[in-house]
């Protein structure tokens, strides 16, 4: 079972690796074009669409690890230029939740005040560029893992099947390529194997990111309990925008769960990536991401004191309120349905 | 009678029965009971602190039957998680302190329920609910914490 899983995942792995940096790219030029154009809507529409990227980039990363573990067999692959890879795409999932983050608190802001606080859509652009560039990379060492011929620095192929002729100190122009294959054992000079060393072998990293994450888990179920709610028919005396404030209390505590939970997954990979469970964990991470930025930015419960919300938006409540629910099940049954623990 | 509690049957099947209705739901319920209770206390302790002070307090009423709610349910799974090691749990120290926290959570909400049901309407907070509302917050922390650490501390 868990290979057929692996196999599926590999594939979307290789599916969605295009969305952070084509998507980016794409979200950047709306963006600019945008303020070119001084369309608010657009700038809106463009934000969004960074917010999605932030979110989808998340089954990006993880399928990647799941990719790696069905690689694990194939000798004609260079473990260094996974490991370099991996390095790589952390930092710019790193960094593309982050530009996703000040992404959505441009639009909570707008959605109040009708605009964005002075400086955040230019911080946004500034983060996705960064965002773009850390991923492009990514990408690329990604590329030369199955294609070696476009490696820039071909002595560094140590571990692929014909080592190249040129041997020698080439100057490298990837950092930690420059390894040889003998060397791409020892694989703590790896930012990801270092926070997994230090997840594993600390005593109290492990229960106190677990401890963060409940408690993370607790203000963000609330925050949501609360929001949806009042669009379900209680507290229908207050207006929406006044529920709308608290939204960033359930960013400030699923930003908290984001950050431990991927301690836990780099952490200990190999317990996430051939689990059945944790990938329904991520499907309805996705669809209460959706969720999220609907109650964010939409616009019809928003000045509706007292009335009764639209269908629509009681169906959203009520499935945003079902995948929160999804998420904290998988997660919590975690240990007992899947087969790696 | 710690002894006698561990060696009946429901504590028998959570302990040994390999179903995912034993102790794997009992947890996940416990869990999700915690999300409802923890997180509706701290909605109305943020409140209590001037967060969407817009809100009339009174709106806030719906808060107590969900807090009930997840009350009901963490105290029964509570029961049934502690049945399963009843004798050592029972006398440890870490789950003792869990239990006091909780106790002294449960504790805060009761003025803040009276708070919130009696006073006149749109009053400033006072600074008197103000520290309720920040030891609420914090002793709801120091359970969750002792709660999820439970399990490194005890085998």
């Amino acid at each position: 079972m868990p290979s057929i899983t692996a196999i599926n995942v590999t594939h979307l792995h290789l599916l969605l690796n295009h969305v952070p940096t084509l998507g980016s790219i794409a979200a950047l030029g709306l963006l600019l074009l945008a303020l070119i154009r001084r369309n608010e809507a657009m700038t809106h529409a463009a934000l969004e669409v960074i917010f999605v990227i932030a979110v989808v980039t998340l089954p990006v990363y993880v399928s990647g690890v799941a990719a790696h573990r069905n690689m694990r067999d194939r000798p004609e692959l260079s473990e260094t230029a996974i490991r370099v890879h991996q390095d790589a795409a952390l930092a710019g999932f790193a960094l593309t939740e982050f530009a996703g983050f000040v992404a959505w608190i441009a639009l909570w802001q707008s959605r109040r005040r009708g605009h964005a606080a002075r400086g955040l859509v230019p911080a946004v652009i500034l983060l996705s560029f960064a965002a773009l560039a850390l991923m492009a990379r990514a990408a690329t060492l990604g590329g030369e893992i199955r294609h070696p011929e476009i490696r820039a620095d071909l002595s560094a192929s140590a571990a692929a099947p014909a080592p190249s002729p040129v041997e020698g100190p080439a100057p490298s122009t990837v950092e930690g390529s420059r390894r040889s294959g003998a060397e791409a054992d020892s694989t703590e000079q790896f930012v990801t194997s270092a926070i997994s060393m230090y997840m594993v072998n600390s005593p109290w990293a492990w229960p106190a990111a677990e401890t963060i994450h409940f408690l993370g888990l607790s203000l963000s179920f609330g925050v949501l309990l609360a929001v949806n709610l009042r669009i379900l028919g209680l507290m229908k005396q207050v207006a929406f925008a006044d529920v709308h404030r608290l939204l960033p209390w359930g960013m400030l505590g699923f930003g908290a769960n984001l950050i431990t939970g991927m301690l836990f997954f780099v952490g200990q990979p190999g317990q996430y990536s051939t689990s059945a469970p944790f990938y329904w964990k991520v499907v309805f991470l996705m669809i209460a991401g959706a969720n999220f930025l609907y109650l964010t930015v939409f616009k019809k419960a928003w000045a509706a004191e007292g009335l009764d919300s639209s269908l629509t938006d009681k169906a959203m409540a009520v499935s945003s309120l079902v995948a929160w629910l999804a998420v904290l099940y998988a997660g919590r049954m975690l240990p007992f349905l899947g087969n790696a623990f | 009678m710690l002894a006698w509690l561990e060696s009946s049957s429901l504590a028998v099947w959570l302990r040994e029965s390999p179903s995912l209705w034993a102790l794997p739901t009992v947890l996940t319920l416990h869990t999700m009971g915690m999300a409802v209770l923890v997180g509706a206390s701290w909605l109305l302790d943020l409140r209590l602190l001037g967060i969407s002070r817009n809100v009339p307090l009174s709106a806030f009423r719906w808060v107590f039957p969900a807090l009930k709610v997840g009350l009901i349910v963490n105290v029964a799974t509570g029961f049934l998680l502690f049945l399963r090691t009843a004798t050592t749990w029972g006398t440890s120290i870490p789950f003792l302190i869990k239990m006091c926290l909780v106790v002294a959570s449960v504790a805060t909400l009761m003025p803040i329920r009276s708070y919130v049901f009696h006073s006149e309407p749109e009053p400033e907070v006072s600074s008197n609910v103000r520290l309720l509302a920040i030891a609420s917050i914090l002793a709801w922390t120091g359970a969750v914490t002792a709660g999820r650490l439970l399990a490194y501390l005890m085998p």
